[in-house]
């Protein structure tokens, strides 16, 4: 009984999160599912640290930026990231779920989850939230950054898309509106920059981060900058062996100051 | 046949003895508040008897494990989802044993066509300070015992389970009066397994009644340590973590299991 049900599973027998909806009830929804926004820019790289996870801090609804302090790089367990782009209702429920999921399955089992369980868990929440995506409602596109201290440690990195499917990437990851434009900075960083993004130390990190968010938000009405006046600084967390850091403001700050803002 | 009301008393009369003597060579578990937080100790070798429930609580069991299974996945299916449907902060072991275990346990035991729970359980819950910590004892029969806490008394600084009555007010009795819950780990530790050593010695027809002499628990302790291993988690008082369950790592362990 119990012990066969993940936590998802269990949510829905007692009805405490919304069942997976019928595929394809409306063809016709097609066109919205399109002009559906993911209006944000979060990006990861792999770095000599670790993972660096990087997210802006709008948010917004059409044209109206609803929020400003927006957290959109969620930490699920210790050792975990999952940075949202879509709709934010959906994407912090999944965040919850996930974390929920990860820690009930540690309790249940007495072992911890694997890396790859892990990513298939953000998958199945995907693939189950499809429905609603397909009625043009909370598309949900996510990157997943996670510490792998088992078997073979390493840092590993995978985006997914709104289906569920999920890739992992050997360098870089970025989603949302302002992403087009962060690939290609992290493309020619990675390939024509100094050195490649994986041999950078983490000031060298932070400092591409900062430029790539901040060229997205020259451009993308959707993605916030750094507010200069109101202090208010991208999110970047960093995974590594020892579990996750968070770059205290001022760090950023300082950061911001030296290499970007000149 | 046992619609008659004092055929039932005698069928669960019956029950009680049938389950308490299933229950009575179970090896103790002892908990403990201290300056760290919660610690639990058990020693043994053959299966895990310490569980996480949630983020502050803990399980110690004995008992048959199938039924102590479907205790702790209950308890833990329970915790989480008012964890997720409210908040982590929601989730109290008062309302989960009370409300939730207590009447499952009673209805299954006074059930006399249907099968019990062969299982004795001891839940901690680690508070903000040790005066806060919860430690209560659930029986089979659903019946709960507390450290207390209620009515303006104050708490004990400890829980104890044992496969006898005997065997855990013994242990209860020891500790009392050997524990400070201003104490820290390593004396923690120390005291837990003395706790437990006095459990082991109190067990069976032939066991200990009275507290013996500490040249007396010393010696049991140290046979017992060399055919075992100490089973010990701790419930980290520290709030910036938001689970608190870990186990004691061997280093922590070393000056009890060397001495």
């Amino acid at each position: 009984m119990a012990a066969a049900d993940d936590f998802a599973a269990v949510l829905r027998r007692k009805g405490l999160i919304a069942p997976v909806p019928a595929l394809g009830s409306n063809a016709s929804t097609t066109a919205i599912v399109a002009a559906q926004t993911h209006a944000t820019t979060v990006l990861a790289f792999k770095f000599k640290g670790g993972v660096l996870v990087a997210g802006d801090r709008r948010a917004t609804a059409g044209n109206t930026v609803v929020y400003d302090r927006a957290d959109k790089v969620l930490e699920i367990d210790r050792h975990s990231i999952m940075a949202i782009a879509g709709v934010p209702a959906t994407a912090w429920e999944m965040a919850r779920v996930l974390e929920h999921s990860f820690q009930f399955f540690r309790r249940t089992q007495l072992q911890e989850m694997s890396v790859d369980g892990k990513v298939r868990a953000l998958s199945k929440l995907l693939r189950d939230n499809f429905g609603f995506v397909m009625q043009g409602i909370g598309i949900v596109v996510p990157i997943f950054a996670t510490y792998d201290a088992t078997s073979d440690p390493a840092a590993r990195l995978y985006f997914y898309d709104a289906m569920g499917a999920q890739f992992e990437v050997t360098d870089y990851a970025a989603t949302g509106s302002g992403s087009p434009v962060v690939r290609g900075i992290l493309y020619y960083e990675n390939h024509w920059g100094k050195k490649p993004l994986l041999q950078l130390d983490e000031h060298e990190a932070v400092t591409v981060a900062l430029r790539a968010l901040d060229t997205a938000a020259e451009s993308d009405t959707a993605t916030g900058g750094v507010d200069r006046d109101a202090k208010i600084f991208p999110v970047i967390k960093i995974v590594s062996a020892a579990g996750i850091t968070t770059l205290a403001d001022r760090q950023i700050a300082a950061l911001f100051k030296r290499s970007v803002a000149s | 046949m046992i619609e008659e009301p004092y055929r039932w008393v005698e069928a669960v009369a019956n029950r009680r003895e049938y389950i308490e003597t299933q229950l009575a060579p179970g090896s103790a578990i002892a908990a403990v508040s201290c300056a760290e937080g919660i610690l639990l100790a058990a020693v043994g070798r053959t299966r895990q008897k310490l569980f996480e429930i949630y983020d502050r609580i803990a399980m110690g069991a004995i008992g048959h494990p199938g039924d102590i299974e479907r205790l702790r996945m209950a308890a833990i299916e329970l915790a989480s989802t008012e964890g997720f449907t409210r908040s982590a902060a929601d989730v109290s072991l008062r309302r989960l044993a009370y409300y939730s275990l207590s009447p499952v346990l009673k209805g299954a035991f006074e059930q006399v066509y249907g099968a019990p729970y062969l299982a004795r359980l001891l839940f901690a819950e680690v508070g903000n300070t040790a005066e806060e910590d919860l430690f209560l004892r659930v029986e089979y029969d659903g019946a709960i015992a507390t450290n207390g806490g209620v009515l303006g008394t104050a708490r004990q600084a400890f829980g104890a389970l044992s496969g006898t009555h005997a065997s855990t007010e013994l242990m209860e009795t020891f500790l009392q009066r050997e524990h400070d819950r201003r104490s820290t780990l390593p004396r923690a530790v120390d005291v837990a397994v003395n706790a437990w050593t006095i459990g082991s010695l109190a067990l069976g027809e032939a066991g200990i009644r009275e507290l013996p002499d500490k040249a007396a628990i010393a010696d049991h302790r140290r046979k017992q340590l060399a055919g075992n291993v100490i089973e010990a988690v701790l419930l980290e008082r520290d709030a910036k973590l938001s689970v608190r369950y870990r186990s004691l790592t061997d280093e922590e362990l070393q000056p009890v299991t060397s001495s």
